[in-house]
């Protein structure tokens, strides 16, 4: 017994030796996490250096609001008040039709879908997420934009409805899954007590469940608005990019052109240097400052549910003396309402006004007489239009690009280099480039993930420290696509000369995942319940022994579940890569880091964009793309589900 | 106990959730305005039975049912019945107070709210008169328009209680309706529940033998799913018939 004891003793390390492991760990799980923020600086520093030339040269308010871009013109102007416009019209009608489905899909899901349904209904939505920006802007410009020519009859399809119609779709899934959290969070005694005094469940819903989750779906909603705005390759794929405010004003299918769109198309022709490259990163710092103050508000909200302040509506100093919040809110509604009718008066024109003004009358007078079982009928109605309306959406995406692009998948295409610019020939080095790109980006991320994650999860207090990481994390993760781009262009390709690479590439791609990646780890770490760490320390194991050897093991699962979106999302993106990583057509692979490589998306936005004439291979590659996305989304998923069943604590 | 008529009679009720059988073969009345305790040990199915008698076990996917629980001799499992039109008569009181995330006044006005009262004067006077029945407008009345949830947890049950009252029903049921709160709330709902049965007929599920021993007027003891046995509350606690009630009032097990 005692023998057992000294040898115990004499094998343990000693405490000095110790101490200093113990020490270098958090340093270095601290460097990790504090990586983060110096990205994001990083990031701001370099766009504000070099687009700084434009505000002094110009200045700030001739730059916002000047209503002509015309870089190529005598003289070139620099005014992106039309950019500015546009993209805010394109993001509003976007939301108009997102937030609808959006929220309504999420009540669907997560308050009426019988199990399994939602079992299948829910990944459904998920998966759209998964779709690649460029395979919405191929699907919208080889469908949809020639669905609006023909149904209203113009030259172009190309247009802001087209543009808001994709976005919208693109946000539905970021509003489905965030609302859908907040709504399935609200506490079932809410319910009860509500189906108890002998409510209908629509009742329940409309009057208890979603007020209760009304900030969870404010913030879905905002980081919606968030994705929306961010985003590039689709809406500039489909949207005609004419820097016009479009005449008049509610003209939908006048061509538009956003912020993220501009950068895409002219960054690649611009010269470096140039006061036309500086207006360029004045747009990125412009499209930053939008996008992060929309997701700063966004994680606000989040982070006070999370904390449990939430008002829910009520709490806090009331303003108002409750007859006066009361009527408020009886007028409000008729006054909402007569402005919206006017507002599609003007936009619509008289017919679908009137229709749209017998609509709602019809509604004031058949919510008098209903009662609550047929309101009830009626609003679960509606939501099964919007859930079908959006699985229909998806179902239609995926149908097009397989049907059409199934008799392009051969043997050869998969493994022969391309011809004739893409035409003819296969896919093969755009395949392995994508592979070359999302390898490098894991191995960059994946680390530096989970280093910062177990840092704030394991080896801090929640403080100043951690807060501020943590902005730093969020701040990174809504930051469009398109900036990392720029920022990976002038920073790794022009300042670190890495020259546009493969190296280049990975990078930036790995800056852009790894937000998602610090998440996912970090909630796996926080589902290790503390007991199971009390009962390691309790041994006397040192903090990193206790994490490396009960923590994170079982946080394993969700750690790969985050690596495998991580990589659906590498290898779908465009906008990072379009300016560090990629050549169009090479017939060779490259040798080394510092070449260019082919990726599949690049490849497909060329072949719809700048190659006439290469439609069944654009629909090969489009599926190709689809399938090698999906497919790790939906591995995700099952891994995901696996370890849920399986993992009980 | 014969001049009162049975408001509820439940009828060789059985109940599963999933596989595992919850309720076995219960047959009992609920005599109208008493009120009726159901005691026994965790687990017993005591819980299970009050939610069957508003049907709100059809929240629970797995859960399958069998028998009848006639309601002014109708079954309340019968096809054409709208288990919300049932709710409506039978309120329920749950085990945590559950107001809702809105003011006092807007939880009591709730119910009568989506049955389509919406005349400010009519409302003010249903809150007014709920929370009196509730003994706790002295409490409320300079608070109506903050939120519910500043309450204490025994105001909290009493404003669950007033949100019952407010959509009249005939039937109040109330699960464990104490065990969430210190003694002296406990005395307050307890007393309250004394004044209730001149209008409502309730029914109380409790683990607190004491506290069916007070209020109640009738006691049903059950065990493993089963109606061991009921009576008055006075022979239930003087002369249970069954040496199984007898162990458990005695505190042999339980």
């Amino acid at each position: 017994m005692s023998d057992d004891i000294v040898a115990l003793q004499s094998q343990g390390i000693k405490p000095a030796a110790r101490n200093i492991k113990e020490g270098l760990m958090t340093s270095l799980w601290f460097f990790c996490a504090a990586f983060a923020v110096v990205i994001v600086f990083f990031i701001l520093v370099f766009l504000l250096y070099n687009g700084y030339p434009v505000f002094s040269t110009i200045g700030l308010s001739a730059f916002l609001f000047g209503d002509t871009w015309d870089p190529s013109g005598f003289p070139p102007l620099y005014g992106i008040f039309p950019l500015i416009v546009d993209t805010l019209l394109v993001m509003a009608l976007a939301m108009l039709i997102a937030i609808p489905l959006g929220v309504a899909s999420a009540i669907y899901i997560s308050e009426l879908a019988h199990k399994k349904v939602k079992s299948v209904v829910k990944p459904a939505v998920e998966l759209l997420a998964g779709i690649p920006s460029v395979v919405f802007g191929f699907f919208g410009l080889v469908v949809l934009t020639d669905l609006l020519r023909v149904t209203f009859d113009v030259p172009s399809g190309e247009c802001w409805l087209a543009g808001s119609i994709l976005l919208g779709v693109m946000a539905l899934p970021t509003i489905v899954s965030v609302s859908e959290d907040a709504i399935s969070s609200v506490p079932k005694e809410f319910r009860e007590g509500s189906l108890a005094t002998g409510a209908t469940k629509w009742q329940t819903i409309s009057r208890v469940v979603v007020p209760a989750a009304i900030s969870g779906i404010t913030a879905a909603i905002i980081l919606g608005i968030g994705r929306a705005i961010g985003e590039t390759m689709a809406v500039l794929m489909v949207t005609g990019n004419a820097a016009v405010i479009p005449s008049p004003i509610w003209n939908v299918l006048s061509p538009v052109r956003t912020l993220t769109a501009t950068l895409g198309i002219e960054m690649g022709e611009v010269s470096v240097g140039s006061l036309h490259y500086s207006a360029l990163f004045g747009i990125a710092v412009v499209l930053l400052v939008i996008t992060l103050t929309i997701n700063l508000v966004a994680y606000k909200i989040l982070g006070k549910i999370r904390s449990g302040q939430t008002g829910m509506g009520v709490g806090g100093r009331r303003y108002l003396s409750h007859e006066t919040a009361d009527s408020l809110k009886k007028y409000g509604i008729y006054v909402v309402t007569v402005i919206a009718l006017l507002f599609v008066f003007i936009a619509a024109g008289l017919v679908v006004g009137l229709v749209c003004v017998l609509a709602v009358f019809l509604w004031f007078i058949l919510r008098q007489k209903l009662n609550p079982r047929q309101v009830q009928y009626a609003a679960f109605a509606l939501l099964w239009a919007a859930i079908g309306l959006v699985l229909f959406i998806l179902g239609c995406i995926i149908a097009d690009i397989v049907i059409n692009g199934l008799p392009a998948i051969s043997w050869e295409f998969l493994t022969s280099p391309p011809t004739d610019l893409g035409r003819e020939g296969g896919i093969a080095p755009a395949i392995v480039g994508t592979f070359y790109l999302v390898i490098g980006a894991i191995l960059i991320a994946l680390p530096l993930g989970i280093g910062a994650a177990i840092y704030l999860n394991e080896y801090t207090r929640e403080g100043r420290v951690t807060r501020t990481i943590r902005a730093g994390v969020d701040l990174l993760n809504g930051t469009p696509s398109i900036v990392f781009g720029l920022f990976g262009f002038a920073f790794l390709v022009l300042y670190l000369k890495f020259g546009v690479s493969l190296l280049a590439g990975q990078v930036t791609l790995a800056l852009m995942v790894l937000p998602t990646m610090i998440r996912t780890a970090e909630e796996s770490l926080k589902n290790v319940p503390m007991s199971v760490r009390e009962g390691s320390l309790a041994l006397g194991a040192t903090k990193w022994q206790t994490v490396r050897s009960v923590v994170l093991p079982p946080a394993v699962p969700g750690i790969i579940t985050g690596t495998i979106l991580s990589i659906g999302r590498v290898a779908g993106e465009t906008a990072p890569i379009l300016f560090t990583a990629v050549v169009f057509s090479s017939r060779t692979l490259p040798t080394s880091e510092f070449e260019p490589v082919m990726a599949l998306p690049y490849h497909l936005y060329i072949l719809s964009t700048n190659v006439p004439g290469a439609s069944l291979n654009q629909y090969g590659t489009a599926l190709v793309l689809l399938v090698l996305v999906i497919g790790l989304y939906l591995v995700a998923i099952i891994v995901r589900r696996h370890y849920h069943m399986k993992i009980h604590w | 106990m014969t001049e009162h008529n049975d408001i509820i009679q439940v009828d060789h009720l059985n109940l599963w959730y999933g596989d595992s059988i919850a309720l076995r073969d219960v047959t009992m009345g609920m005599p109208d305005r008493q009120v009726t305790a159901l005691i026994g040990p965790s687990g017993c199915g005591k819980s299970t039975l009050i939610r069957c008698l508003n049907r709100m076990n059809d929240l629970v996917d797995i859960c399958r049912i069998q028998g009848a629980v006639n309601f002014h001799n109708k079954n309340i499992y019968a096809n054409d019945v709208d288990p919300v039109e049932i709710r409506r008569k039978i309120g329920m009181v749950f085990q945590r107070p559950n107001p809702f995330p809105k003011t006092v006044y807007e939880n009591v006005a709730y119910g009568p709210r989506v049955h389509g009262v919406e005349d400010r004067k009519q409302l003010d006077a249903i809150v007014e008169k709920s929370l009196r029945s509730a003994a706790l407008w002295d409490e409320v009345k300079d608070r109506l328009h903050d939120s519910a949830m500043g309450l204490s947890g025994g105001q909290q049950q009493r404003l669950c209680i007033a949100r019952t009252l407010a959509v009249e029903p005939e039937v109040i049921l109330m699960d464990e309706p104490c065990s969430a709160l210190d003694p002296i709330a406990a005395a307050k709902i307890e007393s309250l529940i004394e004044e209730l049965k001149t209008e409502y007929s309730v029914v109380i599920v409790t683990h607190n033998m004491q506290q069916a021993s007070r209020v109640s007027d009738h006691t049903g003891f059950m065990y493993m799913g089963e109606l061991v046995e009921f009576g008055t509350t006075r022979q239930i606690f003087e002369k249970p018939h069954e040496t199984l009630t007898e162990n458990y009032i005695t505190g042999r097990f339980g």
